[in-house]
């Protein structure tokens, strides 16, 4: 059952499930495009995070229950395919300043963490945190590891790490404690683009390692 | 034109943000205290979509270089009066001067400040350094124009005393629960609205930190989140972050309860060691509370 929750006094919070998963994803995307496509009255924006999707609404157009009555409408009568778009390739050079250290506590050499980092497909799970930062899944499970204990004030744009059961890339300067092996040239936020992030969520991406 | 002269602590260009554009993991951003940055644009005759300049602790001078009306509101200004509209004659400087008590100020000018909108607005946006004309916070010597986003004549008096919302600490501030209500034991948030909370001094546009000494507030980890403005995270030292108008889009700390939308401005304007009491109300008083502060600025003057 969909968990539907007040974000305040100008949004609700719908949560479908809490796994990362991709048929969650798949959910999560459908009940998204189901929203654009037959819009509530008084809906103003969507935005999607894993297993779960805020509405933001106006409440003098339409009242909370209201609008949760209408998403819950929805539930269960959604066609959720896992997405199956085209596999963009994104060009890493392994040389983050963290690649050794995740070869060390992983056990692994560093040419064995770039071969499973590069090694399968990812989904895009999420953008969001800050511009265009793109969250991908799922790591092998040989690369699982924590954050970093204390996260660094200045990670460059570009930059490739791993947290937990994650991949993510940054795509503009700005803090994290995720651990970097690698750095892509690939432009991943554009203010002047449209759409100004290179990913959204259920996009397919593979790293391609290069010299 | 107008000449920054000297910019001031933090002062940037800001306007009503560009919600709806977190999907691409850009934060709404706009005036941090959204109902003073209203009022400056009402008292000069503005389009209450025109940007304005928000300035944090200390207020910037600048020079202007043919007449234009201004107003100055929110927070306390030291060196200018607040609320009520001045004309700059050509050649004069606005002087804003020390900031308190409250923490940010607005400046508005008869037009608007004319930078280029980009990702439809015109407000800064530091996590992405885009925005707000120069992609960074004003700087002496940067110089921009009133633009044309005019909507009828200056305010002849001050904005009225009853028509504003008090500054200074302690802040009382309206919250309904959750979203994450469940990741918490049903104890937690009225120990939370039972205690006072402190402003600790690391605190931004992003958002501010409060601590609890009263209550220490443990919670189920979740999984990442869409996040809204005023969203009271509590993290796994059970410090809480409130988040403010350039807030990240997603999170990973349950959010125990989420500030009215009435009762942003208050947070925008609290100050490190200010102290902060939470109060939960339902849905129907956080709507009179917007319709409120939406009334004044509606009403003829």
């Amino acid at each position: 059952m969909w968990q539907i929750a007040a974000a305040g006094d100008r949004a609700l919070l719908v949560t479908i499930s809490s796994v990362i998963e991709p048929a969650v994803l798949a959910q999560v995307l459908s009940l998204d495009r189901a929203l654009q496509e037959r819009r509530p009255h008084g809906l103003i924006s969507t935005l999607t995070a894993y297993g779960s999707l805020l509405c933001h609404y106006d409440p003098a157009v339409i009242e909370r229950d209201g609008l949760a009555g209408e998403i819950r409408a929805f539930e269960g009568r959604l066609d959720a395919s896992v997405p199956t778009g085209s596999v963009v390739a994104v060009p890493v050079r392994y040389d983050g300043p963290d690649l050794a250290e995740v070869a060390a506590k992983t056990n692994l050499t560093t040419a064995a963490v770039v071969e499973l980092h590069a090694g399968r497909e990812y989904l895009v799970y999420c953008v969001g945190f800050a511009p265009g930062f793109t969250y991908c899944g799922v790591l092998d499970d040989r690369l699982v590891l924590p954050r970093r204990s204390s996260p660094r004030t200045r990670v460059p744009a570009g930059s490739v790490g791993i947290a937990g059961s994650q991949t993510g890339i940054y795509a503009v300067e700005s803090p994290g404690g995720w651990n970097l092996i690698g750095r892509t040239d690939m432009r991943l936020f554009d203010p002047a683009a449209d759409p100004p992030a290179r990913f959204k969520p259920g996009d397919r991406l593979r790293f391609v390692p290069v010299t | 034109m107008i000449e920054v002269v000297n910019p001031g602590r933090w002062t940037t260009i800001q306007d009503r943000g560009r919600p709806g554009r977190e999907r691409f993991g850009i934060p709404p951003g706009g005036a941090a205290d959204w109902f003073a940055a209203a009022v400056a644009n009402r008292l000069v005759g503005n389009h209450l979509d025109a940007a304005v300049l928000e300035c944090t602790a200390a207020g910037p001078s600048l020079r202007f270089d043919s007449e234009r009306v201004v107003a100055v509101t929110g927070a306390h200004a030291a060196d200018i009066e607040t609320w009520v509209p001045h004309v700059m004659n050509r050649g004069s400087t606005l002087e804003v001067g020390a900031i308190g008590p409250g923490l940010r100020t607005y400046v508005a000018v008869r037009g608007g400040i004319d930078v280029p909108i980009v990702l439809g607005s015109r407000s800064f946006c530091q996590r992405g350094a885009f925005g707000g004309g120069f992609g960074r916070p004003l700087a002496r010597g940067d110089r921009f124009a009133a633009g044309a986003m005019i909507d009828g004549a200056p305010l002849s008096n001050a904005w009225p005393d009853g028509h504003r919302l008090s500054i200074g600490s302690p802040w009382e501030v309206r919250v309904i629960g959750g979203p994450h209500a469940d990741a918490f034991d049903r104890t937690a948030l009225p120990r939370l609205t039972a205690v006072a909370c402190r402003v600790s001094p690391e605190l931004d546009r992003m958002g501010l930190r409060l601590q609890t000494p009263g209550v220490h507030l443990q919670a189920d980890e979740i999984l990442t989140t869409p996040v809204t403005g005023g969203a009271v995270q509590v993290t796994p030292s059970g410090e809480m972050i409130v988040l403010l108008s350039d807030h990240p889009t997603t999170g990973g700390y349950p959010v125990i309860a989420t500030v009215i939308t009435a009762d942003l401005p208050l947070l925008a304007q609290a100050r490190p060691g200010d102290t902060v009491r939470f109060r939960e109300v339902d849905p129907a008083e956080a709507d009179r509370a917007w319709r409120r502060l939406d009334g004044w600025l509606q009403l003829d003057m």
